[in-house]
């Protein structure tokens, strides 16, 4: 190799490393401090572990993503991600295949994200104060529904399906992959990722282009609330029932992994990468103090440490 | 390369994870030689003390044996998802055996069910799970403990009167059983009116308020019957403001029920000794490695703890020490 | 045609930072009129007194955050440092037999979380909303190892009387509420730090631009907020007379949700005390009338949601009309 091409694959190496939020450092560190002192955390399976755990998280979180971009947050996923278990687990229960439960759970996550980008574009509401009262619905509507219980008796067709594996890796993970794949030509590759982008940088100037702004941002909390009522597959799957509360506040998690990913409130500022790197810093933290066996206290305050730390390096660095 | 403004925080980072794990490994790690057995312990959550009490049993019982063991707690209160993950953590781990309390009995069989596949023997108390192999079930008939708790209160209101159930959480096992066994203690006394039964979510803040809303609204109340010790004093904390008199039971044998048994603001707490849980479990775990035999299912004896008998709860959790297997699991 | 008096001056924010007060009024009286008309338990003093004493406390820890969300930021860490003050001050309470080093020692935690939050926001710029985020967890993970699963309860009359007693009949909480909207309404109209704060939450920018120190008053805001929920973690030992690690874990979404019904703007700028008390007064009187009626629990969120919806509308659409004739 010549020494010029060394030199520029320096260059570029420092030019990702510099373009890489902060969080990638601290996964590494995590990554790194883990394998040296935690027991069997390198092995296969609990990599594997790993993904499984942040798999329903990350259905939440890249919506999220798109949702923050365009200045926005959306507090009512974990709830209507609850309440589309319960409605998938109730279709099971009744009998319906797979297919008929899985669409009616993505009908009622799509209801409620539609209901929440109409609430913020039609209507005006703040995005916190709209999606506030629509977890409040999807939480009691869950709840009236079950009156607390959890819903079983959901066949064997679905934990099947969620305990299965394809080349070694278990279902959970494919599905992650392929909603990371979607949605990284959704935000990168088409127009509509492209307005998202300009939604949350410069909205006048693109409704003066004569787009219409308003159906593209209702459409992007829309497609939070399809994904919700998705991940309930996962969850469902996972527990082998419906749970009314399992979900709540699980959108926070998903909030701040996606901050913690480089994301920003503002300037249509950040991305999908980013995202994953939240998500799995989060899990990694996670199953590492369970594997060294940390007393919980402790594992609840690295929990804000991670975020603070992982927000810090950016704000040091100029970022944020 | 890596520049040194973005050191600082991870190395923060890696001190304060450095530090958890020498204070979490440590004993693993001193005892690598010696084949001690490591038992895992779940609970629900770190707030309600009842857990606390079970997990110092189940530490007494591993220490007394020569065992260790490694607590499992969620670091959000009961949350399912994050029990399922600390369970599959734990199968990495590999502990000779699991002493589990599951956050959901429904929910949480697939976890039981994983624990199964990886071949870890499983000891499940207080709530019974809904599926999966387990070795043993160490618990107590709630039911029965509600029954007897409600049946010795509306005998000391003469058998006739007015009075309230304060839940816990809707929908949940434990809130579903003491209910019905209040109920069934109600439906003995012909003369018992029940005025109202309500949700507490086994918080003291929310039974505080639905007392001080019920009060309003009925003007005499005689016996409250609260599905937990906590709601049992927030309901006094809304009479004594109230200036109301009634009876007040709870449940769970709490160090602060025995205080309150023995200020007189408390009647009685009916009492199915969390201690013993832990004690029982973790013997039973550490027997089963073991080979020793461990019976199918090991109910703790209730008590009904009033003014008469609150003296064997009422010394510090640290002194407390574990039953002989034999009087509890006696065959 | 009257002149406006000289105290128009600074009368003249009031429509904008109250923003349709007497829709909300309407919906209270609204509220009382069917409570009354659907139970006789209703409209008697000692539950007028009741939903006065629960609507206190609910304001109390949603006061500091109102001021935290007129300058367009947010504090998700009160119900969490609620229950660590609540904590400290109890464990110093029954060691050292003081009920006034207790609370002394409460207040400081809470202030101290305050202070580490404005440091967070200010100093090292992290975004307000996942920077509290991140200080919830470890004031629950110091709480948790701190209390252990135990509980710290029995506390001397006279303190429990802060939260449960009552004053001429009335209770004292409610006194404690009358004095922070006194002192909070006269510090937000009537100073120019009161008004720095509303001008940073319309527009920061122009705000460090017309010369407002920006980051010292962020800093009085968090902290005032971090202090506020010291405050009511003292309040709230004495009513319950008793601390746990996980006590202002229910507390921290009705506090928003109470600043959010009262009228308050996530945009910033615009809010009011007053309007937050009328935010807790009108979910108080949800909640003790679906007690008092007897409705299942169940349906208290959804309930909630609702009002949470519908005054985010009314503001919403009020907005709309001022524009519109702008």
């Amino acid at each position: 190799m010549s020494r010029a091409a060394v030199l520029e694959g320096g260059a570029r190496w420092r030019d990702a490393a510099a373009e890489a939020p902060g969080v990638a450092w601290l996964l590494a560190a995590l990554l790194v401090f883990f394998t040296v002192f935690g027991p069997r955390f390198a092995s296969a399976p609990n990599l594997l572990n790993i993904g499984i755990q942040s798999s329903i998280l990350l259905l939440l979180a890249l919506p999220m993503t798109l949702v923050i971009m365009t200045e926005g947050l959306d507090l009512s996923m974990g709830a209507v991600l609850g309440l589309s278990g319960i409605v998938l687990a109730a279709a099971l229960v009744a009998g319906y295949g797979l297919t008929v439960a899985l669409g009616a759970a993505l009908l009622v996550g799509l209801v409620f994200g539609a209901a929440n980008g109409l609430l913020v574009t039609r209507v005006g509401l703040p995005p916190f104060a709209a999606t506030l009262g629509t977890l409040g619905a999807a939480q009691g509507a869950a709840l009236v529904a079950t009156d607390g219980q959890s819903v079983v008796g959901i066949g064997p067709g679905l934990p099947a399906l969620y305990a299965s594996a394809w080349l070694g890796i278990p279902f959970s993970i494919w599905v992650a992959a392929a909603a990371y794949g979607a949605f990284h030509v959704l935000l990168y590759h088409t127009r509509f990722g492209a307005y998202v982008f300009a939604i949350g940088g410069n909205r006048d100037a693109l409704a003066l282009a004569g787009v219409r702004v308003d159906a593209y941002h209702a459409a992007i909390y829309a497609l939070g609330g399809l994904m919700a009522g998705f991940a309930a597959l996962l969850l469902t799957g996972r527990m082998n029932a419906g749970h009314p509360t399992a979900a709540i506040g699980m959108e926070f998690d998903a909030i701040a992994a996606v901050i913690v990913g480089g994301t920003r409130f503002e300037r249509g500022y950040g991305g999908l990468p980013g995202t994953v790197l939240g998500v799995l810093a989060v899990g990694v933290l996670k199953n590492g103090l369970n594997v060294l066996a940390v007393p919980s206290s402790l594992q609840v305050a690295s929990i804000g440490l991670l975020v603070i730390a992982a927000l810090l390096v950016d704000s040091i660095r100029g970022r944020s | 390369m890596i520049d040194s403004k973005h050191m600082g925080p991870a190395l923060a980072i890696l001190t304060a994870a450095g530090m958890a794990a020498c204070a979490g490994g440590g004993d693993e790690s001193g005892s690598a030689g010696e084949a001690r057995e490591t038992i895992a312990v779940f609970t629900k959550n770190q707030t309600n003390p009842f857990f606390e009490v079970v997990r110092t049993g189940a530490a007494r019982a591993a220490s007394d044996m020569g065992a260790d063991v490694v607590q499992y707690i969620p670091t959000r209160p009961d949350n399912i998802p994050e029990q399922m993950s600390q369970i599959e953590d734990v199968v990495v781990r590999r502990p000779d055996a699991i002493v589990f309390t599951p956050v959901d009995t429904q929910a949480m069989a697939p976890g039981v069910e994983q624990v199964n596949a990886a071949g870890i023997p499983v000891v499940n108390i207080t709530d019974p799970v809904a599926g999966g192999d387990i070795v043993s079930f160490v618990g107590c008939d709630e039911v029965t403990l509600a029954r007897d708790t409600g049946r010795y209160v509306l005998e000391r209101i003469g058998g006739a009167g007015n009075v309230v159930i304060l839940e816990g959480v809707g929908g949940s096992v434990n809130s579903n059983n003491r209910v019905s066994g209040f109920m069934a203690a109600v439906e003995e006394f012909p003369d018992v009116t029940l005025l109202a039964s309500q949700p507490g979510n086994f918080q003291r803040l929310q039974a505080l308020q639905v007392m001080e809303n019920l009060l309003q609204t009925y003007p005499e109340i005689d016996a409250v019957l609260a599905a937990n010790d906590s709601m049992a004093m927030g309901a006094i904390e809304a009479l004594e403001a109230a200036n109301r008199p009634a009876l007040v039971v709870g449940l769970n044998g709490t160090q602060e029920a025995i205080d309150a048994i023995k200020a007189g603001t408390l009647l009685a707490s009916g009492d199915c000794d969390g201690f013993n849980h832990g004690c029982l479990g973790a013997m039973a775990a550490i027997r089963h490695v073991r080979n020793l035999p461990v019976p199918d299912e090991i109910l703790i004896p209730i008590t009904v703890v009033d003014e008469t008998n609150y003296q064997p709860l009422d010394i510090p959790l640290e002194e407390r020490m574990c039953p002989a297997w034999e009087t509890l699991a006696g065959e | 045609m009257s002149a406006a008096p000289p105290a128009g001056a600074a009368l003249a924010g009031w429509p904008l930072r109250m923003p349709s007060i007497g829709y909300r009024l309407l919906g209270v009286a609204a509220l009382c009129l069917a409570l009354a008309l659907a139970t006789d338990a209703f409209l008697t003093l000692p539950n007028l007194l009741n939903v006065l004493r629960q609507a206190s406390l609910t304001f109390l820890i949603a006061s500091g955050l109102t001021l935290v969300i007129v300058t367009a930021g947010l504090d998700l860490s009160i119900g969490a440092n609620l229950g660590l003050s609540a904590c400290f001050a109890a464990a110093v309470i029954q060691a050292s037999g003081s009920v006034l080093l207790g609370a002394a020692v409460g207040l400081v935690s809470g202030l101290v979380i305050g202070v580490a939050n404005g440091v967070m926001v200010t100093w090292l710029k992290l975004p307000p909303f996942i920077a509290t985020y991140g200080m919830l967890w470890m004031v629950y993970g110091v709480n948790y190892w701190y209390m252990a699963g135990t509980t710290i309860y029995d506390f001397p009359q006279g303190f429990r009387n802060l939260g449960s007693g009552d004053a001429l009949g009335v209770p004292v909480p409610v006194y404690l509420t009358a004095a922070a909207m006194l002192v909070g309404g006269l510090f937000t109209r009537y100073t120019t730090w009161g008004h720095d704060i509303y001008a940073i939450g319309a527009n920061r920018e122009a705000a460090r631009l017309s010369g407002i120190p920006v980051r010292s008053r962020l800093m009085l805001v968090y902290t005032l907020s971090g202090a506020m929920a010291g405050l009511s973690g003292i309040v709230y030992l004495a009513r319950l007379n008793s601390a746990e690690a996980g006590m202002g874990d229910p507390l921290l979404l009705p506090a928003i949700a109470a600043v959010l019904i009262g009228g308050t703007s996530l945009f910033g700028g615009i809010g009011t005390l007053s309007g937050t008390f009328v935010g807790a007064l009108i979910l108080t009187l949800t909640l003790n009338g679906m007690n008092l009626l007897t409705i299942d629990t169940n349906w208290q969120p959804l309930v909630m949601g609702v009002i949470v919806l519908l005054a985010a509308w009314l503001d919403a659409s009020t907005r709309r009309r001022a524009e519109a004739r702008a």
